[in-house]
């Protein structure tokens, strides 16, 4: 590698690379500024009076008021609190029945041998192309006979099955990169294969298992086809079906109660990024280039 | 008795390796054999492959030479849906070309927005990170409810971008409630999640070596050129990646448009999703059958997709090996 700095400033004078530099900033301070301003928008609109909230473009409210909160939390017949529970008892399962068992997958793709190990392989890169459309219908069946729509567990088991294979496919890549030699050095040790997969695999693999949890975490709390098809008593459902429920129920009449749940809907998502930014731009980057 | 995580005497056992060690797992990894240790590590996924995706999978292919509304058996029905989908049936044509004119505009706008967002901040800026963060968050918060019930306003007739434009002078129409402009706010909606395919593209950005720019600074290439002829040849399999995906998600695209039209698709079908229609099938009418066969040319269709995307690959795709 040569360096890079040395060869852009014997080109240019220092000044007009200076200016070039604080107009690139200026870009992007103003894009980032046009990128956030819904989101910061509904924010201070959450905080108005609602008859506020369709003449002002600015941030600012002109009085600040919290009663949309308690008033959109309370909105419906049950209350957000039992939809924030309900999410998080769902998220939290799934994300323990991912990481178990698409590490186990995971482990016995990248590390063991076993017959007809890549035609398995294959199928299981297959199902990532799968559109979960063409098994929608059959499961919906599955669930209905074993009497399990609307309970949480149709959104739940399949995690713990593995049915997330992108997940095990995150986790191959890196367990492959992880030296032969120590689980050699272990297997001569007379550890079992269960052995390697706790002692040896897990701990070492902990930054691809925690992208992998927070991802499962995020995309179960975003998840609104599920639930919208499996949950039908209001006392099951999940932040998302009760914003849902809100705008149904209120229609345009409580608008800054709407954005204040919307807010709160989008807090913990919020909250992982501001604490996991690294692995999670790293997790994107990883695999997207392998 | 030994505790199913640490047998006793196992420390000892490990540090003579001649002695086997004891303990229910050792002994039942002896039982299975080493492959049969690994089907006891794949049993989860396999039993989940075969009960909730390949038996699924192949139901719905028979449920969809069937009529089935979940209350009676199955009944045959031979090609019926088929013909029906393909002669008769005006929602399918509307969702398909909504479907389509959505993919076909939002995927290549995004990946334009993520590629030069992202060439912008491999300049070697200070703060890169903080924008990145900034830019990635949209991509992370875009898909739940909440962003979709914000989209609803910004562009509802007494929304946010109206509330703009008339300080400007403009009086917008409303543009989720007419035709000619709801499905345009969902393209709106997805480019503004460009961000993770602009992380994508950032990291493949760092893997074009610098002495290649230096080489065509010195032949005295324009910056134009070396866009051309450099960064993107260099970057094509990022953009193959990043197409791909994208693609196979917006044709799964669904929760932003049941939210903004109500779950009806409106108005006049002008945002009925392809994913869309197949829910209101399924789950609105409990047309089974029907909604199955959709199902299949949906995955027919993603398939004709991708495999184009990988047959013509190899003309403009550059590895370098």
């Amino acid at each position: 590698m040569t360096d890079v700095r040395a060869a852009e400033t014997e080109q240019e004078p220092q000044d007009r690379s200076i200016l070039r530099s604080i107009l690139t900033h200026a870009l992007l301070i103003a894009f980032s500024f046009a990128m956030l301003y819904p989101i910061l928008w509904m924010l201070s609109a959450s905080f108005r009076p609602t008859d506020e909230i369709f003449s002002s473009t600015s941030l600012i409210p002109s009085q600040v008021q919290v009663r949309s909160y308690p008033e959109g939390w309370f909105g419906l017949r049950v209350s957000f609190g039992q939809f924030f529970v309900n999410s998080m008892v769902i998220a939290v399962l799934s994300v323990i029945g991912n990481v178990a068992a698409c590490s186990l997958a995971a482990f016995a793709f990248a590390r063991l041998n076993f017959p007809w190990k890549n035609f398995w392989f294959a199928l299981m890169l297959g199902t990532l192309m799968l559109p979960y459309h063409v098994t929608l219908i059959p499961q919906y069946v599955l669930f209905l006979n074993l009497g399990w729509v609307d309970t949480i567990l149709p959104l739940v088991v399949p995690k713990f099955m593995a049915t997330d294979a992108f997940f095990i496919f995150l986790m191959v890549q890196f367990f492959r990169g992880i030296p032969k030699e120590l689980d050699e050095a272990a297997r001569m040790d007379g550890c079992s294969p269960f052995r390697i997969y706790w002692k040896v695999i897990l701990p070492l693999s902990l930054p691809v298992l925690a992208t992998a949890a927070i991802f499962s975490f995020l995309w179960t709390w975003d998840d609104f086809f599920g639930p919208l098809i499996y949950l039908n008593s209001m006392e099951d459902y999940t932040v998302q079906l009760g914003l849902r429920s809100f705008i149904d129920a209120t229609g345009q009449s409580n608008w800054s109660g709407l954005f204040a749940m919307s807010i709160l809907s989008l807090l913990p998502v919020f909250l992982l990024f501001i604490f996991f930014q690294r692995l999670l731009i790293d997790g994107i980057a990883t695999t997207g280039m392998k | 008795m030994s505790s199913p995580t640490e047998p006793p005497g196992y420390a000892a056992a490990a540090a003579t390796p001649l002695i086997v060690p004891t303990g229910r797992r050792a002994r039942l990894t002896r039982a299975l054999g080493s492959s049969g240790a690994a089907y006891v590590f794949l049993f989860p996924w396999l039993a989940g492959f075969l009960i909730l995706t390949a038996g699924p999978a192949l139901y719905s292919l028979y449920l969809s030479f069937t009529d089935y509304d979940l209350i009676n058996p199955p009944r045959w029905a031979g090609m019926d849906n088929y013909m029906r989908i393909a002669t008769n049936d005006p929602k399918f044509q509307d969702s398909v070309r909504v479907t389509l004119t959505f993919v076909l505009l939002s995927v290549p706008l995004k990946l334009a927005v993520a590629l030069g967002v992202a060439m912008l901040l491999n300049r070697g800026l200070r703060g890169l990170t903080i924008y990145r963060a900034i830019f990635y968050l949209p991509s992370l918060l875009g898909t739940s409810v909440a962003i979709a019930v914000l989209w609803r306003q910004l562009f509802a007739g007494d929304g946010l971008i109206n509330n703009l434009l008339l300080g400007i002078g403009i009086q917008g129409p409303s543009w989720i409630s007419s035709p000619d402009t709801a499905l345009y706010t969902l393209v709106i909606l997805a480019i503004w999640q460009f961000g993770s395919p602009m992380i994508i593209f950032l990291a493949g950005l760092r893997q074009i070596p610098v002495d290649i720019y230096e080489a065509a600074r010195m032949d005295g290439a324009s910056k134009a050129r070396q866009f051309w002829r450099i960064t993107l040849p260099m970057l094509t399999p990022v953009v193959f990646f990043n197409a791909v995906v994208q693609t196979i998600d917006a044709f799964k695209a669904f929760t932003s448009a049941f939210i903004i039209s109500g779950g009806t698709g409106g108005p006049i079908n002008s945002t009925l999703f392809y994913t869309l229609y197949l829910y209101q099938e399924a789950f609105g009418y409990f047309r089974m059958g029907y909604a199955s066969a959709l199902a299949w040319i949906l995955l027919i269709i993603i398939a004709l997709f991708t495999a184009f995307s990988f047959l013509s690959a190899r003309y403009w795709v550059h590895y370098d090996d």
